[in-house]
């Protein structure tokens, strides 16, 4: 659906993007992470054709961007980063504005948009004056009319900041909704919102392309220790007693004490052995009560930060 | 191009910009028409535009200086820029729309004509030559006009760069003789007397556009260097 070709963005001698490349498949919703400044919103505007690439192809549903522009825009719904929208004009008039634009066609239009509004519950509002809404309600303005004209491409530059929670949660289950009709490409520097609505995931840092993965992958990539934390009483200190026991066990450390006179300790094994059975075991001999015992996952926002320090080092 | 040639039109009338430009237009205007016309007894429709031409230096870029400069600083740009409209379709809607709003005053000026009508016999064929003139004239103002609101993201800029460019213009003969066809509003003069100068309409009509050639070069320029 899109093709990114060794693309490179210059400016004067800064560069933007460094001969990126990633190819994204028709009903993908994809999300394009990076700190600020990384380059995700040169990446959208390269793609939407708003700026052009100092070298490299861009392929919008076959049409090149470069050489068959209107066709390829013709594909694509953009809601660019800081909701950009004509003030003046209503919800309504907005949105048909863009629908001509985007050259519905004119028996369908008034059909076309009503019905966007009603899916981006504008429906009440579409008479107001776009100024007088709030932050969350002008987002969704920008994002019907990206909506508008059927695009197969979805484009939307951090579609949920500077939302209370839950409009957040709104606009997320829209995004999903929305994954089902449309490619999505979206970006954010939020984590646990790329791992819920996307499934792949390219990381960018200072314009390059660190990783591509689904969240899960990601995860499982950066998992260097197994890591499990245990609630226990200990009356008698024969904690450290058990370490040497128990086999691929590496550390005990203590992490707080709390008011019942339990302690949580944190224990650290290799990788791919799950200490658990043999924990409970062990702590049972040694008459050590186990209160809690829990596996510690990998978050994705552990692998975002690995795979961007890896990437400062080199 | 339909669509943002509706929008542009009908923006000028939402916001006060049309309203302010007709309205300030007509009120000095008809402070002319006392003075050069119906104070000394004339019954001469044309001689208005003696003084009513250089109005256009001030209130152009009431019309034009946020066409491009406003869309580039709200970002709105992005909005047209990546819907599949070409430049010149956009440059081209937004050059109408402006040249709408002018024909609606000069149609308002032919309320001068009728009241010249009621006292004497105003020549109709001269007053058809000036608006015909007064209206190229106007297309070369505002296709600058334009051309300056797409170089910057400030209004104020785009409006001063206008203003600055329309006065240079107009006061570049007394500099020198040598300059005497660099001056636009002088193009106009002929139009006035009662006759259609080709030399003037191929100035005006090419000046403006290469205008509009020049901001469509600009914005697509600005494409690569964003």
């Amino acid at each position: 659906m899109i093709e990114v070709k060794n693309v490179t963005k210059k400016y004067g001698n800064f560069v933007a993007l460094d001969d990126i490349s990633f190819k994204i498949n028709e009903g993908e919703i994809i999300g394009l992470l990076g700190p600020n400044g990384a380059g995700k919103s040169t990446t959208m505007n390269i793609i939407t054709g708003y700026i052009e690439q100092t070298s490299g192809e861009v392929i919008v549903a076959g049409y090149d961007m470069e050489k068959k522009a209107k066709k390829a825009k013709r594909e694509i719904g953009y809601m660019p980063e800081g909701v950009p929208l004509y003030t003046d004009l209503t919800v309504k008039e907005f949105v048909t504005y863009m629908a001509e634009l985007k050259r519905v066609n004119r028996k369908e239009k008034k059909e076309k948009v009503q019905q966007i509004l009603k899916e981006t519950g504008l429906e009440d509002v579409q008479k107001k004056l776009i100024r007088n809404l709030s932050r969350g309600y002008k987002q969704r303005v920008s994002m019907a009319g990206a909506l508008v004209g059927d695009p197969k491409i979805l484009i939307l530059d951090e579609p949920t900041v500077g939302l209370d929670p839950k409009q957040i949660t709104e606009i997320r289950s829209l995004i999903k909704r929305l994954g089902k009709k449309h490619t999505v490409i979206l970006s954010s520097h939020i984590l646990s919102e790329v791992s819920q609505i996307c499934n792949k995931v390219i990381i960018i840092n200072k314009g390059k392309i660190v990783a591509t993965d689904t969240p899960d992958n990601l995860e499982k990539k950066v998992v260097g220790n197994n890591t499990i934390y245990v609630t226990v009483e200990d009356t008698e200190g024969k904690i450290d007693k058990v370490k040497d026991k128990i086999k691929g066990l590496k550390s005990i450390e203590l992490v707080k004490e709390n008011e019942d006179k339990t302690k949580q300790y944190v224990l650290e094994a290799d990788k791919n052995v799950d200490l658990r059975k043999k924990v409970f075991e062990q702590f049972a001999k040694e008459g050590i009560t186990i209160f809690e015992m829990k596996k510690a996952d990998a978050t994705l926002e552990d692998a975002f930060m690995k795979i961007i320090d890896e990437g400062g080092k080199k | 191009m339909g669509a943002i040639l509706k929008k542009e039109f009908k923006a000028y009338f939402l916001t006060p910009v049309g309203y302010v430009f007709i309205g300030l237009f007509l009120i000095l205007f008809s402070m002319f028409f006392n003075i050069d016309v119906l104070a000394d007894g004339f019954s001469n429709f044309e001689y208005i535009f003696y003084s009513g031409a250089s109005l256009l230096t001030f209130i152009v870029p009431i019309l034009t200086m946020r066409t491009f400069a406003e869309e580039r600083k709200t970002g709105t740009e992005q909005l047209i820029l990546t819907s599949p409209v070409s430049i010149l379709k956009i440059v081209l809607a937004k050059f109408i729309a402006a040249m709408l709003v002018i024909l609606v005053t000069e149609l308002c000026t032919l309320m001068y004509f009728g009241i010249l009508c009621y006292f004497g016999k105003p020549h109709l064929l001269t007053a058809l030559t000036t608006l015909f003139g007064f209206f190229l004239l106007a297309m070369a103002y505002v296709s600058f006009g334009i051309f300056a609101s797409s170089i910057t993201e400030n209004q104020i800029i785009a409006g001063v760069i206008t203003i600055g460019f329309f006065m240079f213009s107009w006061f570049l003969p007394d500099l020198s003789p040598i300059f005497s066809g660099f001056s636009l509003i002088n193009l106009l003069t002929k139009f006035l007397v009662g006759q259609i100068d080709i030399t003037a309409v191929v100035s005006l009509v090419s000046f403006t556009l290469m205008c509009l050639l020049l901001t469509i070069i600009f914005i697509q320029r600005r494409k690569s260097v964003r």
